[in-house]
């Protein structure tokens, strides 16, 4: 059981990518255009500060109010550092559109 | 090289018969170079493409050459001046050519892509303006031949695109999926969506070629959402065609449509409203003037006019049945003063013009109608865009099939067709066969009688074997 459990530790933060059409983006572009999506996902257990083991030990310990433990995280987020360069697109109504930032090209945890 | 591309191909076979094609493949291959190299070897040594040097190095070898740059400075003036062709009377001049001639010089062509084409076009140039005289409609491409294709790697490559899209890749393609429109240039663009280059290059072109030009422009102009930067746009537009890989760029110019969105997709392809239209139509020849004024521009025209002329000695209708050539300068043309595109999105069957009319060319009616034949009313281009985009060769129009053509055309049809399954693309090979052949069978590799049966198949092999060791003995 031990080693499911180890089989089944998400990997560290990290590029991945689906392939999605213009319009499941949901921002209310219609096109059929596929395009590559990276995003990041994965742990960030490995580069935790000194600060998110306080400030863990802090909520532990009830030494924040309940409003306040909350809203702070105590583990990083895995998020992107860099997007993307712009994506341009046909939409069903043959036009032109471009759109920024919206695929990841670096990964962190921050 | 075609050789290398070979294993590809064979692909989309199944594992059964895979060896068999292999085989058979092979031996067309070989057959087919060993022919073309013995036809093709006169022709080759005749225009001198080994030895061609660039402009720009026979000019420099000139100057070095006493005699030569002293003729060469006489012959300049020659040229210069105005009233050209009586400065060509003079003795002086028509010495210094008859010297010249028998010089590098008059022979030099430029490369595409060259480092420093533009210098090398401009040297070619001032050293050719003069000499077509009379020959004004046509001229000679100041490029390189190119290395003759016959229908080869770009027509091999669309069936190699085709057959990721509905064999190996994760997204279902559309055209086996019933529930959506078959449409080839989706899927084109999709193709070059998951290329980084093509992506990042396609990107690059339309927003330059969409983004409203708010530099240098008054307020007094409120209504500058539609002006765009052209010339940005020509320029974005020519990188896209000089970086990208032509498997992805072709696709997304040439694919095939059946359907008016997927024909007003491909019109679109190169952002009309910017690259292509205007507020005005000008006269065909007044914007061949324009054109001729821009060394680029000159040029690119010349080599479409060399690469994409009709013959009407070959089924193809283009030189050497070289539709990589043609497809080649008419992509070359875009992103030029005469930039041509798709008319409208007509499916069932196009029309490409440059931006002009015929309209107001007073006495010269006919030669302007002449030269928006080349565009409109070309056979060996539209056969060369049918042929990529159905990744197979168009079938010869009513004619009966000559003899002689016959086998030059043979191997390469075979090929295209074999790398597919016959159940796996059924939009692109049934609408070839439909669109050439109507009331053919839509199969169209029963339809051909070399394929008929496996006996055949071996015994095709075993006279092409024959005959290949035949030709061998006859060149040792």
């Amino acid at each position: 059981k031990r080693t499911k459990r180890a089989k089944k530790r998400a990997k560290p933060c990290s590029l991945r990518e689906v392939e999605v059409t213009v319009s499941q983006l949901g921002l209310g572009y219609k096109s059929d255009e596929t395009i590559v999506f990276h995003y990041c996902s994965g742990r960030c257990t490995t580069s935790r500060r000194n600060y998110d083991l306080s400030l863990a030990n802090m909520k532990r310990l009830q030494l924040l109010t309940k409003d306040q433990k909350d809203k702070a995280r105590h583990s990083p987020c895995c998020r992107p550092t860099a997007y993307e360069e712009d994506i341009s697109f046909l939409d069903n109504d043959n036009k032109y559109h471009t759109i920024q930032e919206i695929s990841a090209k670096a990964c962190g945890c921050v | 090289m075609t050789a290398r591309t070979a294993p590809f191909n064979v692909r989309g076979l199944s594992i059964r018969n895979r060896n068999m094609y292999i085989y058979i493949y092979g031996f067309l291959l070989f057959l087919d170079e060993l022919v073309f190299s013995m036809s093709g070897s006169s022709a080759l040594s005749e225009s001198g493409h080994q030895d061609s040097m660039d402009c720009l190095r026979a000019t420099e070898k000139c100057n070095q050459d006493q005699k030569c740059s002293h003729r060469f400075r006489i012959m300049r003036q020659c040229l210069a001046g105005k009233d050209r062709n009586t400065m060509l009377a003079n003795r002086d001049c028509q010495v210094a050519l008859e010297v010249l001639q028998e010089m590098a010089l008059f022979d030099c062509r430029c490369k595409r892509g060259m480092k420093k084409e533009m210098q090398c076009l401009q040297s070619y140039w001032s050293i050719n303006i003069g000499l077509t005289e009379g020959e004004d409609f046509y001229e000679p491409s100041p490029y390189e031949p190119m290395t003759p294709h016959r229908h080869s790697d770009a027509f091999r490559l669309a069936s190699i695109i085709s057959g990721i899209h509905s064999g190996t890749s994760k997204g279902q393609p559309h055209c086996s999926d019933p529930s959506r429109p078959c449409n080839p240039c989706l899927d084109a663009t999709k193709a070059c969506n998951l290329n980084e280059n093509c992506k990042r290059q396609r990107s690059n072109y339309i927003s330059t070629c969409t983004r409203a030009q708010t530099q240098g422009q008054q307020p007094s102009q409120p209504q500058s959402q539609d002006s765009c930067n052209r010339k940005r746009c020509h320029k974005a537009l020519r990188q896209f065609f000089e970086r990208v890989d032509t498997q992805y760029s072709y696709g997304l110019l040439f694919c095939s449509c059946k359907d008016q969105a997927c024909a007003e997709r491909r019109r679109q392809t190169i952002v009309p409203s910017c690259s292509y239209q205007d507020k005005t139509k000008p006269n065909c020849l007044q914007l061949r003037n324009t054109c001729r004024l821009d060394v680029h521009c000159r040029s690119r025209l010349a080599d479409f006019h060399t690469n994409c002329q009709m013959t009407p000695h070959s089924i193809s209708s283009c030189l050497n049945d070289d539709y990589q050539a043609c497809l080649a300068s008419y992509t070359r043309l875009i992103g030029t003063d005469m930039t041509p595109n798709y008319m409208d999105s007509g499916h069932s069957n196009f029309t490409i013009s440059p931006w002009c009319t015929c309209r107001g060319s007073g006495n010269q009616e006919e030669e302007c109608e002449k030269f928006l034949q080349d565009f409109r009313e070309n056979t060996c281009l539209r056969n060369a865009i049918q042929a990529f985009g159905y990744g197979s060769l168009p079938k010869p129009d009513p004619q009966p099939t000559t003899g002689s053509a016959k086998p030059d055309l043979e191997p390469t049809a075979i090929v295209s067709k074999t790398t597919m399954e016959p159940g796996e693309e059924p939009c692109i090979i049934s609408s070839c066969a439909n669109l050439n052949v109507p009331g053919s069978p839509p199969n169209t590799r029963v339809e051909d009688p070399r394929n008929s049966s496996p006996g055949t198949k071996a015994l095709t092999a075993a006279l092409m074997l024959g005959l290949l060791f035949a030709f061998e003995s006859l060149t040792m």
